[in-house]
């Protein structure tokens, strides 16, 4: 994934053909692994949003044009292979990648996600995201938004957060 | 023209936000095509068989709460297959409890043991029915199996019995198949004794022994045990004959007060003639 942001010089990075493919490619294997994989993290019944702190990672590395359109086709993808009403993410992940593209700093990139602030974009994204899920989610059931969302929208939300010091570890192992 | 596109590049970030919201909302309205469902459904199949490759991998979060689960539903079931088997020795035991009135003459109080001693030489049972209830000294007590006792004590709301197997307790019995008479005993651990009962009398193994029409102060008639073994006494010219109780002392739970008193003029007149008699006879 250093490929997204690191050496801005190399051919990968700037030929954006390649790397969009690649994008496409990290978030096909991230939808599935989710899927497949990610019960074995699961606490309570909640699972980190993979595809959340890619998503953010676009928004921070492209700018909020592109992470809004990586949000809506990660989160559509996701749908797709989920159980989920279609769209629900597409739309959530949207708002989330809307909201990590105002911390965009061209030129301060590798600053902003090998950093704290990283994991904090992803919380606000994340907290966004989830109210928006949680409200389309819940809408057919007959159950206290409020409740529901403080007790799984939170919970996901501090996982992700959680899970987002990874890719932060590494990129700020890199800058070193 | 330029100024619609300007307006565009200026704020395309929002009409894109505006274009994907839309887009996401129409989708969710129409999630339910048929042609999406179909591609839909291939994608979900594919991540299916992708599940059931992998599934061999163990998940020990999953297993220690599928576990736990288990325990709980088995820590139920136990408690129910309790419970059931409880329900069921209790409904045995009230049935025959119901048919018991029937058989015999007398009132019978019912009355639930709250305490008992089984493991002493003077065996005591308390029970929760008193006075209030018509129960005083000297009514025999019986369960559905037979002879338990007799109430020698009572207070308003409870009384205390003088269990069958107690050192103080006398019984005047019989054998009901041939009539032979004897003094019932308990000289401790199970089994009862039947006293005073010549050698050439017929007592077997299995005989049933009942209470005499002669005591009175036990019904008569009402079941006491069953012969387990008769022996003769050495350098006496009487037997011994072990009887096993019919009443369960350990699991005693539910018994019967008998509504009949000693009959005082029967004891009285009894015990007139037995001293004229000692008088009579005396040098």
């Amino acid at each position: 994934m250093a490929m997204n942001f690191d050496l801005r010089s190399s051919e990968y990075v700037t030929n954006p053909v390649i790397r969009y493919i690649g994008y496409g490619v990290i978030a096909m294997m991230l939808s599935v692994i989710h899927v497949v994989f990610l019960r074995f993290l699961e606490v309570s019944s909640v699972t980190p949003d993979l595809l959340l702190i890619f998503t953010v990672w676009i928004a921070l590395v492209e700018g909020q044009f592109t992470g809004m359109i990586a949000g809506f086709l990660c989160g559509l993808l996701f749908d797709f292979v989920s159980t989920d009403v279609i769209g629900t993410n597409a739309l959530a992940k949207t708002m989330a990648g809307f909201i990590a593209g105002y911390f965009h700093r061209p030129g301060f990139i590798k600053e902003t996600i090998g950093s704290a602030r990283f994991m904090m974009i992803v919380a606000v994204s994340g907290f966004v995201h989830n109210l928006i899920y949680n409200f389309f989610f819940l809408r057919p059931m007959q159950v206290s938004f409020l409740m529901f969302f403080a007790q799984y929208g939170v919970a996901s939300t501090l996982y992700s957060t959680v899970a987002a010091i990874f890719p932060m570890l590494y990129v700020a192992r890199k800058k070193e | 023209m330029r100024g619609f596109i300007e307006f565009v590049v200026r704020f395309k970030n929002y009409i894109t936000l505006i274009t994907l919201v839309v887009m996401s909302l129409s989708l969710m309205s129409i999630g339910n095509l048929s042609k999406l469902g179909g591609f839909r459904a291939v994608i979900v199949g594919s991540i299916g068989w992708i599940q059931s490759v992998f599934a061999w991998i163990p998940n020990p979060v999953a297993l220690k709460a599928e576990n736990t689960a288990l325990r709980e539903l088995n820590l139920q079931l136990a408690v129910e297959a309790a419970r059931s088997r409880q329900a069921t020795l209790e409904n045995s035991t009230l049935r025959s409890m119901l048919r018991l009135p029937a058989l015999t003459d007398y009132r019978l109080i019912t009355a639930d043991v709250i305490g008992k001693t089984t493991t002493q030489q003077r065996n005591y049972a308390t029970i929760n029915k008193g006075q209030a209830d018509g129960i005083g000294e000297g009514m025999s007590v019986i369960s559905d199996a037979g002879l338990v006792g007799i109430v020698i004590g009572a207070s308003e709301h409870y009384a205390i019995l003088q269990l069958l197997i107690n050192r103080d307790t006398r019984v005047s019995a019989k054998v009901q198949r041939t009539r032979v008479d004897g003094i019932i005993q308990w000289e401790g651990e199970n089994t009862l004794v039947l006293k005073n009962v010549p050698r050439t009398l017929d007592v077997q193994d299995g005989d049933r022994i009942l209470t005499s029409n002669y005591s009175p102060r036990y019904p008569a008639n009402i079941v006491i045990g069953i012969v387990r073994q008769s022996t003769d006494e050495p350098n006496t010219l009487f037997r011994r004959i072990v009887v096993e109780p019919a009443v369960n002392f350990s699991t005693l739970e539910q018994v019967f007060v008998v509504d009949a008193k000693v009959d005082q003029e029967r004891v009285g007149l009894e015990r007139v003639v037995d001293e004229r008699l000692t008088n009579r006879t005396a040098p």
